[in-house]
């Protein structure tokens, strides 16, 4: 595996001063340097550029609405509220190698395994495809919803494309073919906000819904194996009788086969494990957290960071020790980036007040 | 208990279903629908093809035809007669059309027992709900007769022709399956020929095949739509695609 992995927590603005700060943890190479990139820098599209519908081009912030690595962690892409997409090479260094426009706001992205292409799906229920190999090129159309997509994702040999809708659809397409429908994995209640395809379980699908199911699904043919009752297995910590869980982070680890999951609201990380052979997941413990949790993404040797809204410990370092994941203090990458945190508190106060990218809360039907 | 069910199987009358005729199929209608095909009560819609002695191990009859947008269920009756042992279904999205489609095919059943047993009415929404309904390579026909033109440029994307739709009706269409087209607006036919001509799943019927469909004839003719637009000299475009086999799924 590439020794040169690296993690990302999130994107954060602060409001009034248009910087966007990443967090990378360069792992476990000796180079511990941070890389900052201000996205206010980058270049706006030409004002006086008309849209399709003959209206001006409408102003944006640069909120970073969605981000992604390559799986080999050599690119990173990011997509932002002033239709921008800007594309990073890692290695040697981190360089922004091109700054392109979309058409509408995005809501996630996906690169592929072969690292030539990224998809980017958006709020019009569209994905585009951008070329990596020509990082200037433009968009082509490739595959549309009719309601508003929420996740894409491909299959670990970049055979299927996968988008999940507000309207309850997971559909899964060929991507040499897009326009060809393989499956649809069908059985949500409630829109779909985040999938993830298992990596050392190619054939699996992990998805997560506003009707508060985790779901496995074996994709290709669009069987659910698994539905997993968040109220149920976590519900006894519930403050309402109605409590919603929907799932805002999901990260995955090969290592143990582990699954972290945040939900909206609820100040506690959820861990299962995959049982590959029952095809189920198997809910294990909770991390109840002081504040708010923020973000959540597990190493590839299986360690989990928590990202959560207390300056005094903004990050939390989780190790599982025979099964049991208890909290590690004494890293030296946890205290520099914590340090880094504290030192430029003002950044990252404005998470709490602005909604942060992936959110769903507000696709909830009105009752 | 007799007079009511005499005044449930009448005919019914139009004027008590009358319903703007554009409706919006982005919004969120209050619409019930199953969460997945195997989910649906096909055998409320068509009792008489779900016999509760059926022998164990018999497969359960499957919708074949889809009517998207059927109105006031002309093309239903019409299927009704011609394929008698095929079940037919028309999707419609307006509460009151639905209602009056589902109660006149009640009342054609009430008065010819044994007929009628195979078209039924749901009211749905064709643009969100396919899947929901139909499993992958289930039907054999779909119909698109007279759909709404949505004229104005912002609401091109409520047409029922898309290539977002385009892939759908790949989807719950088999290969070799077939779909008809009608309008009497011409800029719609030609919407609807550059859509389907530049789909890669779909290719238009072949001139000597069309002349030979049996249905195509009738389609203009068989609905409210095509009666009223007969009646102001507008003329029908029809065409017949028919849906190419899968591409291969080949390793990238």
């Amino acid at each position: 595996e590439n020794p040169t992995k690296q993690l990302l927590f999130s994107i954060v603005k602060a409001p009034g001063c248009s910087s966007a700060v990443i967090l990378g943890l360069f792992f476990p190479c000796s180079d511990e340097s941070l890389f900052v990139y201000d996205c206010s820098s980058a270049e706006k599209q030409p004002l006086g550029e008309k849209g399709q519908d003959g209206k001006g081009t409408d102003k944006g912030s640069d909120d970073i609405l969605a981000f992604a690595f390559s799986p080999s962690g050599d690119y990173f892409a990011l997509t932002d509220d002033n239709k921008r997409l800007i594309l990073f090479r890692t290695k040697p260094s981190w360089e922004c190698v091109s700054v392109r426009f979309v058409n509408r706001r995005c809501t996630s992205l996906v690169i592929t395994a072969a690292e030539d292409k990224i998809f980017v799906a958006d709020k019009s229920g569209d994905v585009y495809s951008y070329s990596i190999t020509e990082p200037q090129a433009d968009g082509k159309l490739e595959l549309g919803h009719v309601s508003l997509l929420l996740d894409v994702a491909l299959s670990a040999d970049d055979r299927y494309i996968l988008t999940a809708d507000r309207d309850e659809k997971i559909r899964v397409s060929l991507t040499k073919a897009p326009y060809s429908i393989v499956s649809y994995c069908m059985g949500h209640r409630e829109f779909v906000s985040k999938i993830l395809v298992i990596p050392n379980c190619p054939d699996l699908l992990l998805s997560a819904s506003g009707d508060s199911t985790l779901r496995l699904w074996e994709y290709k043919s669009g069987e659910e194996v698994h539905c997993c009752q968040l109220s149920t297995i976590c519900g006894p910590q519930a403050t309402k009788p109605d409590q919603k869980f929907t799932v805002s982070r999901i990260t995955y680890c090969c290592q143990g086969g582990y699954v972290a999951i945040l939900c909206d609201s609820i100040p506690t990380v959820y861990i299962f494990q995959l049982d590959a052979t029952a095809r189920q997941l198997v809910y294990k413990e909770q991390i109840s957290l002081k504040h708010k949790g923020w973000d959540i993404a597990f190493e590839e040797m299986g360690d989990l960071w928590i990202l959560q809204e207390d300056k005094e410990a903004p990050l939390l370092l989780y190790r599982a020790c025979d099964g049991q994941w208890k909290a590690v203090t004494d890293d030296k990458g946890l205290q520099k980036m914590s340090k880094y945190i504290q030192d430029n508190w003002t950044v990252f106060e404005g998470i709490f007040m602005q909604r942060m990218p992936g959110s769903v809360e507000h696709l909830h039907e009105a009752m | 208990m007799a007079a009511e069910e005499e005044e449930a199987a009448a005919p019914p009358q139009k004027r008590f279903y009358r319903q703007r005729a554009h409706s919006n199929p982005l919004a969120d209608h209050t619409l019930s629908y199953p969460s997945r095909p195997q989910d649906m009560d096909w055998a409320a819609l068509f009792p008489s093809f779900f016999p509760p002695d059926a022998a164990p191990g018999t497969a359960p009859a499957r919708v074949e035809f889809v009517d998207v947008g059927c109105g006031y269920g002309g093309l239903l009756v019409a299927l009704a007669e011609r394929f008698p042992q095929t079940l037919a279904v028309g999707l419609e999205l307006r509460g009151k059309v639905a209602a009056f489609t589902r109660a006149r095919i009640r009342a054609l059943r009430a008065a010819r027992p044994g007929a009628y047993g195979n078209v039924a009415c749901v009211r749905a929404n064709a643009m969100k709900h396919l899947p929901h309904f139909f499993r992958r390579a289930q039907l054999s026909k779909l119909f698109l007769l007279f759909p709404d033109p949505h004229f104005k440029r912002t609401k091109h994307k409520w047409r029922i022709v898309s290539p977002a739709m385009l892939a759908e009706y790949g989807y719950v269409l088999r290969p070799g399956g077939l779909v008809y087209t009608v309008t009497d607006v011409p800029e719609l036919h030609q919407w609807m020929l550059r859509h389907f001509g530049e789909h890669p799943l779909f290719e238009a019927l072949p001139p000597a095949q069309l002349a030979a469909e049996p249905l195509l004839p009738l389609l203009p003719s068989v609905t409210e739509e095509g009666q009223r637009a007969r009646r102001a000299g507008r003329a029908p475009n029809s065409a017949v695609f028919r849906r190419r086999p899968d591409p291969p799924a080949a390793a990238p």
